[in-house]
């Protein structure tokens, strides 16, 4: 099955078309990620309206190609202003600004760039070979397993979503409410569109992700005071060599390399927990003489390749199942969506052109990323010079044509704008955004596979138990809710112990 | 006068609130009369919305709990002064301006201007400094859009479009 997708997908993969517009995404990855305040997501989420219209490959390899870029190019800025311009690269602090201190910004980047490439490209091979086996395994899945295992999908992301499990799950629910509105596909009756045609195929999952990440994003970020500061950083070129340097600390590319892709691979644990998972274990391999957090080229290998292999990890469940491991993979199955197919066993079996095509996007924009990446290193650092001030509304424009641009619909932005707000004010209050958009997502592979379900055995809900593969994930779903208030419970706990302690002393 | 982040959070649950209330009307109203509130699975499209809804009132129920709880034990926090959240405020009203104005003026005169306001929010004060790259924004989006990727856009009630 492998062979035969990745023959059949070479035809989609080698076309101008593709190559250039997974070139052009690691690019716009690099300076989104670089950017402070924007990242992969954003990256993805902004170039979303731009690849609906493209062919389904190369729109793909556009968007990974763009993940990928981003994972990466937070690590700039983090190295030469200690800002880490995506929290995946906050671990790359400890090691890369120091190293920047000794003089050796061009190196630190240099490995940074070539640690990520061989630490995606390591992904990439995770998920060439895990994807085809889950998809398999999960061709016998009918409607109470894929039920489940939507739940388990969102409940994952819930429980370890930043900010607490409630809040989480909450927003998680909402996310299944939107994702009801429109018509309704068992009964053809309308739901929540108060009589307003254009609501009759719900919103736009586009308009919701612009809205929900980048308005209320921009909004957050101009409540700061320092949008004309401008950074005066030094151009900085890496070389080639810096490769040499990565490859001698192979033990640790390879082991932090399989820290992210398994990480990547668990719903919902995503980038940051695995660098710096990465970075203490390397550190706890490496001699005192290594000098990790004074500058040790070791530790950058180990958050930046551990950061980029979660990419490929995090492709491992949203091909093969459907289920996003974390708020990209989310945005990308949404995009999948719009590209008119849908990841999942029946993928793999139906198109296999498809599977190979993203699958060799994937390897080819972690080569990108090392050539790229490594050649224009001095326009991603120039591009650090940008006041917030001109960024905002350019984000903020582009959001709007990009949405506009979907159905020619003035309608879709005023979605957006309303996610916006939404966004702002569940931000503000603590509330994680990514369930949200999940719940939005699997929203309806998880009802339409529970009505099935429930046709199926007659509306008992035993169903859910008396298949094994369905069984085991409700006990999941149960030991994931029942860990994670364990959990919060003990934390609470310590931090009163903590606080009663510190009155008392 | 400030606003801290309990007060927001009271306006979350209220939201959630809302929401919880307006599937249970909808369904009592617009659903039972378009008769899909009722029935199996396969006829019943009110039954998932309201489950969902019911776990999620579940799930405000406790958060609200713990809100109250947590104001009881802890001191008053100091909040966001109502000032500082005035620049995300006008952000979305010059946004909102925008979408208004969109379909009334169209693109090449609405987006400059929206530009140029958003600009001045952010703190640039010199007028060529927010004159030339607003317009320039502007020209530069719009060749991108329609003449790389066709896209029209909005035209106004005068239908301005340039034809690159």
């Amino acid at each position: 099955m492998l062979a035969q997708s990745l023959a059949a997908g070479l035809d989609q993969f080698l076309t101008p078309l593709t190559l250039t517009l997974t070139t052009l995404g690691v690019i716009f990855g690099l300076i989104v990620g670089a950017l402070p305040g924007l990242g992969p997501l954003m990256g993805i989420v902004l170039m979303l309206p731009f690849a609906v219209d493209m062919p389904p490959v190369a729109a793909m390899g556009f968007l990974l190609a763009i993940g990928v870029g981003g994972s990466c190019g937070g690590s700039i800025s983090a190295i030469l202003l200690r800002i880490p311009g995506t929290p995946l690269a906050a671990a790359t602090l400890f090691d890369g600004y120091p190293l920047a201190q000794k003089g050796r910004a061009a190196d630190a980047i240099g490995i940074a760039i070539s640690a990520s490439a061989l630490g995606g490209l390591f992904g990439g091979l995770v998920l060439i070979l895990a994807a085809p086996v889950l998809a398999d395994f999960a061709s016998n899945f009918s409607p109470p397993e894929y039920a489940m295992l939507a739940l388990t999908g969102l409940i994952a992301i819930a429980v370890v979503s930043e900010g607490s499990l409630l809040k989480g799950l909450m927003t998680g629910c909402l996310g299944l409410l939107i994702a009801t509105i429109g018509t309704d596909e068992f009964s053809t009756g309308f739901r929540f569109t108060f009589g307003s045609f254009e609501m009759l195929n719900g919103f736009h999952i586009v308009a919701i992700v612009v809205g929900i990440f980048a308005i209320s994003e921009m909004a957050h970020q101009v409540q700061g005071n320092d949008l004309n500061q401008k950074s005066d950083v030094k151009i900085v070129r890496p070389g080639f060599r810096t490769l040499l340097i990565t490859l001698r600390h192979w033990k640790n590319l390879l082991r932090s390399s399989t820290i992210g892709a398994a990480f990547g691979a668990l719903p919902g644990v995503g980038g940051t927990i695995s660098t710096f998972a990465s970075y203490a274990v390397a550190k706890a391999f490496s001699k005192p003489e290594d000098g990790y957090g004074e500058g040790a080229e070791g530790g950058v290998v180990a958050t930046e390749s551990a950061n980029n292999a979660t990419v490929g990890g995090a492709m491992v469940p949203t091909m093969a199942l459907g289920i996003p491991g974390e708020a990209s993979s989310a945005v990308l199955i949404g995009a999948m969506l719009i590209l008119g197919f849908f990841p999942g066993p029946a993928l793999f079996e139906q198109r296999p052109e498809i599977v190979g095509g993203v699958f060799l996007v994937y390897l080819f924009s972690n080569i990108s990323l090392l050539i790229v990446g490594i050649l224009a290193t001095p326009a991603f650092v120039w591009v650090l010079r940008l006041k917030k001030s001109y960024l905002i509304p350019i984000v903020l424009l582009l959001c709007a044509i990009g949405t506009f641009a979907l159905q020619s619909s003035v309608f879709d932005l005023w979605v957006m704008m309303g996610f916006g707000i939404l966004g702002l004010l569940l931000r503000n209050a603590g509330y994680p955004l990514a369930p949200l958009v999940i719940g939005v997502i699997l929203g309806p592979l998880l009802e339409n596979n529970l009505r099935r379900a429930l046709l199926i055995s007659r509306e008992g809900y035993w169903i859910f138990l008396d298949r094994p593969v369905s069984a085991v994930l409700v006990a999941v779903n149960i030991a994931l809710i029942a860990g994670a208030i364990y959990w919060t419970i003990r934390q609470r706990r310590e931090r009163d112990v903590r606080a009663t302690a510190q009155s008392e002393g | 006068m400030s606003i801290g982040k309990r007060h927001v959070e009271w306006l979350a649950v209220a939201l959630f609130l809302a929401v919880i209330g307006l599937v249970y009307q909808q369904a009592a109203t617009s659903m039972a009369e378009q008769g899909i509130a009722s029935g199996g699975p396969y006829d019943n499209a009110a039954a998932y919305p309201k489950t969902i809804a019911a776990v999620l009132a579940l799930l405000t129920a406790i958060q609200a709990l713990l809100q109250i709880l947590r104001a009881r034990k802890t001191k008053a926090e100091t909040g966001v002064p109502l000032g500082q959240l005035a620049r995300p405020a006008s952000l979305v009203l010059i946004f909102a301006a925008y979408l208004a104005a969109l379909g009334i003026a169209g693109y090449h005169i609405a987006t400059p201007i929206m530009l140029a306001a958003l600009m001045m929010l952010c703190g640039i004060r010199r007028p060529l400094a927010i004159v030339v790259p607003a317009v320039l924004i502007s020209l530069g989006l719009s060749y991108v859009f329609e003449a790389w990727l066709k896209i029209v856009l909005p035209g106004g009630l005068l239908h301005l479009n340039i034809a690159w």
